[in-house]
């Protein structure tokens, strides 16, 4: 019983960080401006991501240990110190991109500007993770997740063109405006495979303790849960490829992805989007700050854990509490959630070697992880994503100056 | 046992299962008439600065001393107080709360944590 409950981890990690503000933002943009042409980086990014998400679970279940705890334990402070310090600036930065997007999806309902909403869902993100335990907001957002699944209806009721759909599984040079095409080619891969989304997962294996006899649930969980995710991504590409492309409407504003649903759902078209963008971002925001008070309480030796009261571990309580705080003022500062979000995919592609190195080395220690170690295949794809990553590292940062804008 | 690999970073546990921070240094006593023995290990901000360069450590212990809730920027453990070096743990005989590895944490306890409701 406890082992199917623990489906819900994986439906909350792919809802709540697969399906979050990177993805609307990429997904919306890629159907705009490429149709189907895009959804080949999709996929891919998805099998990557299931890779690392399977063995990040696996090592928690193997080893008892998350992964800032265990890399520090290894390899000492001083190397830890730069994938800590990236990991922290991701977090931060993702952390307001998400209230961004809350904001947003308030301010379409109610009217009221983005800036002034950012105080409000910083104190209401916060007294979330203040009063609850792990498994409520695992559990509350992994069901409230499901109404993202209005992407998945939408994409059907447009009955898209199937043969279009397929051919763009395949990878494929753009006939116009190559450069904007390689950005959100790239920005997909960062949305996709963020980075404290593995690191998360292994936090919240550690918390719902998982043993060795879960490695198979694990398996799973990566596949099911990314796979969901996914499936929505693939909704909103082919929402946006059906309704914005056509009207030759390109997404620079959230305004105008909000125009999504609006032809398969007129009249609930915004309230769906808006529900849908809140809840999505709201659990994604959960779990960046709670993922970055684990990586710092982790890091330092710091009691941690959502289930203890804030009494028994004040200074994991007092880090999300700052990141939550610093986050909200970029909003409130009027940077524009939708730039934000960009920027911040492409800093996460080009975080990924940090962060996936000395996961790939802890991964094939025998010692720790004993007849659980990674295979041949697990390497080689792993290897794959640490390759393309340099790849991504190097390009992304120009691209997000000049496909970007 | 390998000091660095075995016992240097390893999470340190209280005897109630606190985490009460990390080996962040080892002390060793340099003796005349026998090889060199662990005296203590020592955690806090000030050693893992000075781990990265000694001159970040006296930077830190300069900014620590205004500033800082803690009475010492290296708390020092004596290796007296080790039970069991574990796999993933180091497991001591003192109580977390009783100790200045607590400092920070007893700090925000009282002063913020308390003072919110629903901290309990």
């Amino acid at each position: 019983m406890k082992k199917a409950m623990t489906l819900a981890l994986g439906i909350l990690t792919s809802v709540g960080g697969f399906f979050d503000v990177g993805n609307i933002a990429t997904t919306a943009q890629a159907g705009a401006s490429f149709r189907f042409q895009l959804i080949w980086s999709l996929l891919l990014a998805t099998l990557l991501v299931i890779f690392l998400v399977e063995m990040s679970g696996r090592f928690a279940a193997v080893s008892g240990k998350a992964l800032p705890d265990a890399i520090r334990e290894h390899f000492g402070f001083t190397f830890w110190l730069v994938p800590f310090a990236v990991l922290t600036l991701i977090h931060l930065l993702t952390l307001g991109a998400e209230i961004g997007g809350i904001c947003f999806a308030l301010h379409l309902v109610t009217g009221i500007p983005v800036q002034l909403w950012a105080p409000v869902v910083a104190v209401l993100t916060w007294f979330f993770l203040w009063r609850s335990t792990f498994s409520t907001i695992e559990n509350s957002t992994s069901l409230l997740g499901l109404l993202t699944l209005v992407f998945v209806v939408a994409a059907l009721l447009h009955h898209p063109p199937s043969g279009e759909v397929v051919a763009g599984m395949l990878p494929s040079l753009p006939d116009h405006d190559p450069e904007k095409y390689w950005f959100i080619a790239v920005s997909i891969l960062g949305a996709v495979i963020a980075p404290y989304l593995f690191y998360f997962y292994s936090s919240g294996a550690v918390e719902d303790e998982w043993d060795p006899s879960y490695i198979g649930v694990n398996r799973v969980v990566a596949l099911v849960g990314m796979g969901f995710g996914s499936a929505i991504s693939l909704g909103a590409i082919v929402v946006a490829a059906m309704v914005l492309a056509p009207r030759g409407i390109e997404v620079s504003d959230y305004h105008q992805a909000a125009l999504m649903l609006t032809d398969a759902f007129p009249f609930w078209g915004f309230v769906l989007f808006a529900a849908a963008m809140g809840i999505a971002c709201l659990g994604a925001a959960l779990e960046v700050a709670l993922s970055m008070a684990y990586t710092t309480a982790q890091t330092f030796g710091w009691n941690w854990g959502e289930d203890l009261s804030p009494r028994e571990d004040a200074r994991f309580c007092l880090v999300y509490t700052g990141a939550i705080l610093l986050s909200a003022l970029l909003i409130m500062f009027g940077v524009d959630p939708l730039r934000l979000t960009l920027l911040t995919m492409a800093i996460n592609a080009a975080a990924l070697p940090f962060v996936v190195i000395p996961f790939l080395l802890l991964m094939n220690d025998g010692k720790l992880l004993r007849e659980h170690r990674n295979g041949w295949l697990s390497n080689a794809v792993i290897l794959f994503i640490v390759i393309l990553s340099f790849v991504l590292a190097v390009v992304s940062i120009p691209l997000a100056i000049r496909g970007g804008s | 046992m390998e000091l660095v690999r075995d016992v240097l970073d390893k999470q340190l546990v209280d005897r109630e299962g606190t985490k009460m921070g990390r080996a962040d240094g080892i002390v060793l006593e340099i003796r005349a008439d026998g090889p060199p023995r662990v005296d203590s290990l020592t955690l806090g901000f000030a050693v893992l600065a000075s781990r990265l360069h000694p001159r970040f450590g006296d930077w830190f212990a300069r900014v620590r001393a205004r500033w800082s809730v803690r009475k010492s920027g290296r708390y020092r453990i004596p290796w007296s107080a080790v039970e069991e070096v574990h796999q993933h743990h180091i497991q001591l005989a003192v109580r977390a709360i009783e100790t200045p590895a607590f400092d920070w944490e007893r700090w925000l306890r009282r002063h913020v944590i308390e003072h919110i409701p629903g901290s309990e």
